[in-house]
């Protein structure tokens, strides 16, 4: 979801003709990312819950969901590509403008910002500002992992607690293709309940960059 | 030593693959509870009156119950949509035992009569997600999932589905909605998911928490279970501390723990020198507490008590060093952000509360505005379509009450310290 | 499909005992109390309610929190309170909300006066605002598709609009996109909502947020008068409200009526008003979009009486015009055919048939274009136990549609049918002519297997053509294979070719039938075909069209072209120089479009409804039944009507299963004749086949 008020300003443009549901004699869509959304829209009793992850699959593929990917989409599942951009539109992680490569979501919600969060995502902002399209650097609500606040999901990996000092080497890692930060990866750490564990058990390997 | 149910040697090496479950005596419950009747497995869910561990706390045996008998389809929906501020504990049951989360479903789906289920996972979870995903096929691979499980007349699908971003998706009706393929906007109640839920049919909804303690209250036996914790209050829960605490994490601890033993003895407290100024029991959404209600027990009828609630278990803790309006603002801004827009008094409230906060911090409020902010959010409590708008105004409102003083001479000090003024402006 | 027979409770609203039926929405139940709970986003006619807008809050005892009274079905022995301070404080407060972003600029805003907004504002809000900091604000207004403007300051997000288009349209062109307060009504990537019925969203907002493009501005509310008529543009025949102002139609609004169309209008119903008679409107152009096409309304309208004079058409006073008609009837004697148009009513179809067999003595006279059908067969296929009302559509086990389109034939029964799909469930089956003729028990078989309650939606063109009476002969062994005679909520229903095809076959205007499908007793004349080969042969020689142009209408120009030119005398009554009448026509007399028109038509489902002029006649236009009354006598033959009245008592009186009718029976809402007594006097059959 991009928050931006430019849509509120839209017209119309009355040269278009509606937007009906795609006629798949006019809409090439390639064959993978067909037979991936056809496999989604197997999965579900009703194919109309094949929409997110379809619009993910979408994504993947274009970056974002451009009205071309949306058309796509709403071709294999035969729906209108206005129902889809009214789901796309909803979610923060579906990405309606062109976007950067690396998605660098910054967690700024309370526990992180607590604990220092708004200078990371300003640093992080500051140091990306020079490779738009190498990094989607965004503020994001709470991630679901403050006992690593400050913290950041770089294409999905969890990092943190992060610093300022750790940004350039974050976004470093992730423009490399190198495994993010990691020392400073979620997935390794032990639960810090200090009764869970009845032994003394090793850290887990880190997250891998995801293929996703 | 705190009983453990949930976090039993949870960093052991290779827990998330079947082999290493199924060792620690994985998949017995399961088993075991297919050897009895649906309506003794649900007899036990009943008996171990074990809560809802999502945030509103009703009584999970209550709600299988409440799915009409019959032969028709009926869904069970793992709500893996762990959103609320301050909450990680079902991430880190996912990624670490995802075979003790998919036991406690097919066993609640079989109490339940459910043939088809899906786990909703935030789409931001992906190591969780693939760790489930992993799991799952290891799990349908060995006859956990799919037709006539272990032989019994039990089938069940389990599907794994991934959000995309939107706190409101852990509304169960909103979630619904969002895994049918649409904006994840909450349903108008009734009817309640118990009779038309997923594509209108019967559904059980239930947290990650909750689904995972299925197969401890089967091994117990569910009166056993119920003997843990307090009287209302059973059992073990999960406890996912932040803030300003030296140690933040997970802890599972038996409900009625005082707090501060959570907060201090288990999380360290606030850094040398600092104090605790206000804490949220459980969730940003719940109203704050202040340093008075530290020796207030952790469980559902006391947070209730002492004006709060327990929610999903997340405490966080914010010390002296912060003002209080930074606090109030990241809260009312977060669920202006995630407010789905559908009723009025969440969509209007969450956006005016955040311009009236805003107000405050650039030194352009005055005292009536606080009376206005503490009247706005009283107009949303119990107003809105769902808990949403009440989410942001219960702690917006208890930081007005709580702190009052030190909101007002924010205002004051910001006025004269030149921040912009509306005669000015 | 079982329909709802809700029995009747007692509840107590605000201190007072009401009775109301069983699980109706508080909101509705309050009205036979007469409270009114004030409502945005329910809207009964969208399907299940939303509880958005959260205006209609109120107290009911035994329930904790504040209900929403359109999704609070009532119970007996419920109390419910709208009047206490809880459920003051809570509605006000939701004005509150709503206009914390909403312009309070309603003298500039074209929906003043007529606003639910301003209204709930007035009666339930308090009054003030504590909303000190700036609104929003965007470029407005914006074109939304050629006909809609979309005003995005002043949208709610009642959700009305898209619920439209998702729920009852089903373009599902129009959504809400992003979220929360950011939330707005959008298409997809600009592309403008271009669909069947899209001005309905118009009718739907409750505030300044989507006007018509043509109408904005050209009114205010207190300027206007409202005329309830019928739109005779389609056999739909939707009830509409007509906007006047200074004697012109100004805008088109839907009448509610469920029977005949649930309270929707088509955009060629709702938007073709300037042809009726208005103000020349140029459409004004909105930001970033070209002008829409410049609306000249009642441009090209006849007003005036003509005559062909050297070639030309020229405008005469009505004494000559009438002059050369009744010297050009003369001059045919009996050589005379007419064909009547759809639009025409049931008065002016019946007087017509009398004016040429009793005034020129010829029998052809005719308003069906797809060629005679046996009398037999008109009186099964409109056997009064085998018609199924519009509401059947929507409760039906099964509809099979034969041999049509809805949205071309009568658009507005495609809404119905899709509610009836959404809803109810209702199996919907397509069929060709080709696959009734192949085996009319058999498509029986196939449908009977969804349930007793079949309703057959045909189209008129399945009966002509050369096996168009054996194709009329197969539909009725299939509704006799079904029983649709005997099973209630089953039936048949035509949609005919034309707008009032119906009501002109039951006047009379058919070669082979009178009024009331009677036996003409003097043999059968020529139907429209026969007409034109007559024509071409020289054995007719004049030709009299009321609302009607063969080569307008899509008739074989083939034949018609040779026709209208060997034609000795053309007399046609029409609102536009179509290329028929500009061409060919010696006597061209304005006519009435239906909103100056007074009569009855008659609606597929047999309902006679009534219309009523909205403005007075264009020009010097007369009504069509006084001047067929005047040519009449000029022939000899005094028809005897002096008003529009009693042109209608004539009819009532002529077609006996009409007997007894009176245009108030009618009313607003119209009568199904199949349910009065007088259906007895059908021309019944002995047996279907």
């Amino acid at each position: 979801m991009s928050v931006s008020s430019s849509g509120w300003d839209r017209p119309v443009d009355l040269e278009k003709s509606a937007a009906e549901i795609p006629d798949p004699a006019s809409v090439e869509v390639p064959e993978e990312l067909r037979t991936e959304i056809e496999a989604y829209m197997g999965r579900y009793p009703d194919s109309r819950s094949a929409t997110l992850p379809a619009l993910e699959a979408a994504q993947r593929r274009y970056g974002w969901c451009s009205p071309e990917a949306i058309e796509q989409v709403a071709c294999v599942m035969r729906v209108t590509p206005a129902s889809l951009e009214s789901v796309a539109t909803f979610y923060d992680m579906l990405e309606t403008a062109p976007v950067g490569r690396h998605a660098v979501y910054v967690c700024t919600n309370i526990s992180c910002s607590l604990l220092g969060a708004d200078l990371v995502y300003a640093a992080a902002c500051e140091a990306a500002a020079a490779e738009p399209q190498e990094f989607n650097v965004r503020a994001f609500e709470c991630l679901g992992a403050c006992d690593i606040a400050p913290m950041a999901s770089v294409d999905g990996v969890y990092v943190g607690p992060l610093s300022v000092d750790d940004v350039p080497r974050m976004l470093d890692d992730a423009r490399t293709g190198r495994t993010v930060l990691p020392d400073k990866q979620l997935a390794p750490r032990l639960v810090a309940d200090p009764e869970a564990n009845s032994h003394e058990f090793p850290a887990h390997p880190p997250q891998e960059p995801s293929a996703r | 030593m705190t009983e453990k149910l949930l976090f039993a040697d949870i960093d052991e090496p290779g827990l998330d693959t079947r082999e290493v479950y199924e060792r620690r005596g994985g998949y017995e419950s399961l088993r075991r509870a297919l050897s009895m009747t649906p309506e003794d497995v649900l007899a036990q869910l009943e008996g171990s009156s074990l809560r809802g561990r999502g945030g509103a706390g009703f009584q999970m045996g209550k709600k299988v119950s409440f799915l009409p008998k019959g032969s028709m389809e009926k869904y069970l929906v793992c709500n893996a949509d762990e959103s609320e501020p301050g909450t990680f504990k079902d991430r880190e049951l996912m990624q670490k035992n995802p075979h003790m989360l998919i036991e406690g479903i097919v066993i609640a789906s079989y109490a339940a009569g459910a043939q088809r289920s899906f786990i909703y996972v935030r789409g931001e979870y992906s190591l969780q997600a693939d760790k489930l995903e992993a799991a799952l096929a290891e799990a349908r691979e060995a006859g956990y999932i799919g037709d006539q499980i272990l032989g019994s007349e039990h089938s069940l699908s389990l599907v794994l589905h991934r959000g995309a971003g939107a706190y409101i998706c852990g509304e169960e009706t909103a979630l619904l909605d969002s895994l049918e393929g649409k904006r994840g906007n909450p349903r108008l109640k009734p009817p309640f998911p118990a009779n038309q839920g997923l594509y209108q049919g019967p559904t059980l909804i239930n947290n990650v928490e909750t689904l995972s303690t299925v197969p401890s209250i089967i091994r117990l036996g569910g009166a056993e279970y119920a003997k843990l914790g307090t009287e209302s209050s059973t059992g073990t829960k999960l406890v996912s501390v932040s803030g300003h605490v030296q140690r933040p994490g997970n802890y599972e601890v038996v409900l009625g723990t005082s707090s501060r033993e959570i907060i201090y003895g288990l999380a360290g407290g606030p850094p040398e020198g600092r104090e605790v100024k206000c804490w949220f029991p459980g969730g940003s959404s719940s109203p704050v507490l202040t340093a008075e209600h530290l020796d207030v027990s952790y469980d559902f009828e006391s947070m209730a008590k002492a004006g709060s609630m327990l929610g999903s278990g997340a405490i966080i803790v914010v010390d002296d060093s912060t003002p209080i309006l930074d606090v109030a603002l990241k809260v009312a801004k977060f669920y202006q952000h995630e407010s789905c827009g559908k009723c009025t008094p969440c969509r209007e409230g969450t956006n005016w509360t955040v311009k009236m906060l805003q107000r405050i911090e650039l030194g352009e409020a005055t005292p009536m505005d606080l009376e206005i902010m503490a009247s706005v959010q009283e107009h949303i409590i119990g107003n809105c379509l769902c808990v949403l708008g009440d989410a942001m105004a219960m702690p917006i409102g208890s930081i007005i009450a709580h702190f009052k003083d030190e909101l007002e001479a924010h205002m004051d000090s910001a006025r004269l310290n030149g921040g912009g003024s509306l005669v000015g402006a | 499909m079982p329909r709802p027979a809700p029995k009747t409770i007692t509840f107590t609203i605000d201190g007072r005992e009401v009775s109301a039926p069983e699980n109706a929405m508080l909101v509705d139940a309050a009205k036979y109390g007469d409270v009114e709970i004030p409502v945005f986003c329910y809207e009964p006619k969208l399907g299940n309610p939303v509880g958005a807008c959260r205006m209609c809050l109120v107290e009911i005892e035994g329930i904790p929190k504040l209900q929403t009274g359109c999704s609070t079905a009532v119970k007996d022995g419920m109390v419910v309170h709208t009047q206490t301070e809880r459920v003051r404080v809570a509605q006000q407060a939701v004005v509150e909300f709503l206009l914390v972003n909403h312009p309070l600029d309603c003298p500039v805003c074209d929906k003043g006066g007529e606003c639910p907004l301003q209204d709930i504002s007035f009666g339930w809000g308090g009054g003030t605002s504590r909303f000190i900091e700036p609104k929003r604000h965007f470029v407005k207004p914006l074109a939304l598709s050629e006909l809609i403007a979309i005003d995005r300051e002043r949208c709610i997000l009642c959700y009305r609009c898209v619920r439209f288009s998702q729920e009852i349209s089903e373009d599902n062109q129009l959504v809400l996109v992003e979220r929360g307060a950011h939330s707005y009504v959008a298409t997809f990537d600009g592309h403008p909502y271009d669909a069947p019925f899209t001005g309905n969203i118009i009718e739907l907002c409750p505030v300044g947020a989507l006007t018509s493009r043509a109408y904005r501005f050209r009114a205010r509310p207190w300027d206007i008068e409202d005329a309830g008529s019928v739109c005779t543009l389609c056999p739909s025949q939707c009830n509409v409200t007509l906007t006047v102002r200074d004697e012109r139609v100004m805008r088109v609004l839907a009448r509610e009526n469920d029977e005949v169309d649930d309270g929707w209008l088509c955009d060629r119903g709702r938007f073709a008003y300037p042809a009726l008679g208005g103000v020349a409107a140029s459409v004004p152009k909105l930001a970033g979009a070209p002008p829409a096409a410049s609306a000249e309304n009642g441009a090209g309208r006849v007003t005036e009486p003509m005559i062909r004079d050297g070639g030309q058409l020229r405008a005469v006073g009505w004494e000559r015009a009438i002059g050369e008609a009744v010297a050009g009837l003369r001059r045919a004697g009996e050589r005379v055919g007419a064909i009547a148009g759809g639009q025409a009513t049931n008065e002016e179809g019946l007087l017509l048939a009398r004016l040429v067999r009793e005034g020129a003595g010829s029998p052809h006279v005719d308003s069906r274009t797809a060629g005679t059908l046996a009398l037999e067969l008109h009186r099964a296929l409109n056997d009064p136990r085998l018609q199924a009302k519009v509401s059947d559509l929507e409760f039906a086990h099964a509809v099979l549609v034969l041999d049509g389109d809805p949205i071309r034939d009568a658009p507005i029964l495609d809404l119905r049918l899709r509610k009836g799909v959404r809803r109810r469930k209702m199996k919907l089956v397509g069929a060709t002519r080709e696959e009734l003729l192949r085996g009319p028990r058999e498509l029986a078989r196939r449908l009977a297997a969804e349930g007793p309650e079949i309703v057959v939606l045909w189209a008129e063109r399945l009966t002509a053509g050369g096996d168009g009476a054996a194709a009329a002969a197969a539909l009725v062994e299939l509704a006799d294979a079904l029983s649709l005679a005997e099973v209630d909520g089953a039936g048949l229903l035509e949609m005919p070719a034309h707008s009032n095809g119906r009501g002109l076959r039951e006047a009379g205007v058919l070669p082979n039938a009178g009024p009331g499908l009677s036996e003409t007793g003097e043999g059968d004349g020529r139907d429209a075909a026969g007409i034109a080969e007559g024509l071409v042969s020289g054995e007719l020689t004049a030709l009299y069209l009321l609302r009607s142009d063969p080569l307008a209408e899509g008739g074989e120009r083939e034949l018609w072209e040779p026709a209208l030119e060997r034609a000795a005398t053309v007399i046609a009554h029409a609102t536009h120089l179509s290329d028929g009448v500009r061409e060919h026509a010696d006597v061209v007399f304005p006519a009435e479009t239906y909103a100056e028109k007074e009569g009855t038509v008659t609606h597929p489902d047999g309902r006679l409804q009534r219309l009523r002029p909205a403005v007075s006649h264009a020009g010097s236009t007369r009504a069509e039944w006084s001047v067929i009354a005047q040519l009449a006598a000029g022939l000899g033959v005094d028809l005897e009507v002096l008003s529009g009245a009693m042109a209608s008592a004539q009819l009532f009186e002529s077609v006996p299963f009409y007997a007894g009718l009176t245009l108030e029976e009618i009313g607003g809402k119209g009568v199904r004749w199949q349910e009065r007594e007088a259906a007895d006097a059908y021309p019944a059959r002995e047996q279907l086949v």
